[in-house]
């Protein structure tokens, strides 16, 4: 272990950190460009006249250099079982993430990258203390090198094992496993997961083109409106309103088709090539065409299994499937997309195929009619009172808002009837609609509570909500069941409890 | 129906949650006041004095006498050999199971006015949630916190 090689990161490195640094600053550079720089030249000085394109120009190379020192200062070696990083220039850095406390090394491989056959390495550890990046990032190194840190882990964890196994190991060769190790996991990876280019294409288009459809829709209406008496209510009015409604649509519309085409075509680039392989111990994933990303995610730290079913891939027959895992730290919520679309005929075949432990059937219990009207009639809160400014400000056209009242009610009653619950042996399933219908599977382990509520109304009517609290990254995914019998819930809870003690299965 | 959870907080807990109500009926009064002075001076209508008598008195009513009672009466905790349960809230009772391999730290804290009525808050983490009882007699939440955290013991490969 005394080999103390220190490694330095690719040049490119420094280019990519000034560019990273520039993008966060780009905004206000603009601001200050187009409040300085187009007075024209009054004063006839022309440092003066220029004065924010040479603020521009000295930022530029400011950064420039100091992503250079960064470049030049960043050095990482392995020693003692630790990652160890040292970093900075006037105040000195150092991070030392030990090899057993590592949980995936996850590579990205930007467009930077490339030409040089370069990646970048995130280390992603169990206890990130916050989610302020990930632990130790590597910005730009050869994959060769990418290669060393990943056998240099393996062969630590590889140790690890060999010594709480038998404590007298000291003896035992330690070169021979180290260099099987790597190989052998390396081919136990199986594919399980290959998205098509068909599906990938549905996925992009299908990825937020609610907008588009619904202005599509409002201009067929504001065509439409011919056939309907306007001149015969108020013949200026309405033609004035028709022609200011036309307007807006279309410029409403043209907006989110824009939004929408580009949307399709970051879609398209970052989910090429989706890829999913596992092991024994992990999922990894791998996609993008431009930027090649590479995530692997622990198979013991996932905490839940969601299908999300949208009502419009619904039509054309696909649904999500996505994880969420502990841990990663990548925000709030780390919730994963495992296959982001899939043939909803196929969902439990793959399931299965990852998952052998999940119980995939149905939730078998669904909700009783008592919980049906607490589904919509809390939203009468606000429409009526917004139906009747509406109706009172734009008279005759205002009432039409009334027409949301049925579309909430169905909306409710829609998500009444997709509720329900499971429990098989150690495995709580939930399934609850808020637009898009999600069926959550949760091992009794991996709830951290769980909770019951009960409004006034609630308890009268003899109704409950559960919520089930799952790990997600840092944060925390609620998987909750609204407005079911309170003997129920009831029962959710003592199954909940009675396992509590046990852990495992 | 299940059982309510055992324990109540301290009665003291309801002084304190009083003392709160008066603090901020008393911001709300001098901010009543601010409003009245302008009404004063810019003559607006005179049945906003009133008005925002009415409004104090109301305030004043629910913040410092109903809420803290429905709330310290709904207040319930018990801690059992192997979970914690908490019942709680003022318009929405909320009951919380929390077993105790999920817990993964206690902690205790106290503000000046809970020291000064020589109460402790006691905050249990989970990996992904914290849960907190609030007013306990002091001695009650350090006994109660070195319970929990004998009781706990959090399997390492769940999170």
């Amino acid at each position: 272990m005394s080999e103390q090689q220190r490694y330095k990161l690719h040049w490119i490195t420094a280019l990519i950190e000034m560019l990273k640094t520039l993008k966060e600053a780009i905004l206000p550079l603009v601001v200050l460009v187009f409040a300085n720089g187009f007075k024209g030249g009054g004063t006839g000085l022309w440092y003066v006249d220029y004065l924010s394109f040479l603020i521009f120009g000295v930022l530029i190379i400011s950064l420039f250099v100091s992503g250079i020192i960064k470049w030049k200062r960043f050095e990482y070696w392995f020693e003692d079982d630790e990652l160890r990083i040292e970093s900075g220039l006037f105040v000195k850095k150092k991070r030392y993430i030990p090899f057993d406390r590592i949980q995936s090394l996850d590579y990205t491989e930007g467009i930077f990258h490339r030409p040089f056959g370069l990646v970048k390495v995130k280390v992603e550890t169990a206890g990130s203390s916050n989610a302020k990046q990930a632990e130790g990032e590597l910005t730009a190194i050869t994959k060769a090198a990418a290669k060393r840190v990943e056998t240099e882990l393996a062969e630590a964890k590889k140790r690890q094992k060999g010594m709480s196994a038998e404590e007298i190991g000291m003896d035992t060769p330690l070169v021979a496993p180290m260099e099987e190790m790597p190989i052998k996991e390396e081919s136990n990876f199986r594919k399980v997961f290959l998205m098509s280019s068909k599906d990938l294409l549905v996925l992009a288009t299908t990825s937020g083109g609610v907008g588009v459809i619904l202005s599509g829709a409002a201009i067929f209406l504001s065509q439409f409106g011919e056939l309907l008496p306007f001149e015969w209510m108020f013949e200026e009015i309405s033609s004035f309103i028709k022609f200011g409604v036309l307007i807006v649509a279309i410029a409403v519309f043209l907006g989110l088709l824009g939004v929408w085409i580009l949307s399709v075509g970051m879609t398209l680039l970052s989910h090429y090539n989706f890829t999913v392989e596992m092991n024994e111990e992990d999922i990894v994933i791998t996609r993008g065409l431009l930027e090649k990303k590479k995530v692997t995610v622990p198979l013991k730290r996932i905490q839940s299994v969601v299908v999300v079913e949208n009502p419009i891939r619904k039509l054309f027959g696909y649904a999500t499937v996505s994880i969420h895992s502990a841990g990663g730290g990548i925000g709030q919520n780390s919730k994963i997309n495992l296959f982001p679309i899939v043939k909803r005929d196929r969902v439990l075949l793959y399931l299965e195929d990852v998952f052998p432990d999940l119980h995939l059937e149905e939730p078998a219990n669904r909700l009783t009619a008592k919980g049906r009207p607490f589904y919509y009639r809390i939203d009468f809160l606000w429409m009526l009172p917004a139906i009747g400014a509406l109706t009172y400000f734009f008279f005759p056209y205002g009432l039409l808002s009334l027409a949301i009242i049925p579309a909430i009610i169905a909306l409710g009653i829609w998500q009444h009837r997709s509720a329900a619950y499971g429990i098989v042996g150690n495995q709580l399933t939930f399934r609850f609609r808020g637009i898009s219908l999600q069926t959550a599977y949760m091992k009794k382990k991996r709830i951290q509570s769980m909770e019951m509520k009960q409004s006034y109304f609630h308890r009268r009517k003899g109704v409950a909500t559960v919520i089930a609290n799952i790990k997600s990254g840092m944060g925390v995914f609620h998987a909750n069941v609204h407005h079911m019998e309170v003997e129920e819930a009831e029962r959710i809870f003592n199954w909940y409890e009675k396992g509590g003690s046990t852990s495992d299965e | 129906m299940r059982a309510q959870p055992a324990n109540r907080i301290s009665p003291k807990g309801l002084k304190v949650w009083r003392l709160y109500g008066w603090i901020q009926t008393i911001i709300l009064a001098l901010i009543a006041s601010g409003v009245g002075v302008l009404v004063y001076i810019f003559e607006w209508p005179f049945w906003i004095y009133p008005l925002e008598a009415v409004v104090l008195l109301l305030f004043a009513y629910f913040i410092i006498i109903l809420f803290p009672k429905v709330r310290w009466m709904r207040w319930r905790y018990e801690v059992r050999e192997s979970e914690i349960e908490l019942q709680h809230g003022l318009f929405i009772v909320k009951r919380t199971l929390i077993p105790m391999v999920r817990v993964q730290h206690v902690d205790t804290s106290q503000g000046p006015i809970l020291r000064k009525y020589g109460l402790a808050e006691i905050s249990i983490s989970t990996a992904a949630t914290v849960h907190t009882i609030p007013a306990l007699i002091m001695a009650e939440a350090d006994e109660l916190r070195g319970r929990i955290s004998v009781l706990a013991r959090v399997a390492e490969d769940d999170v």
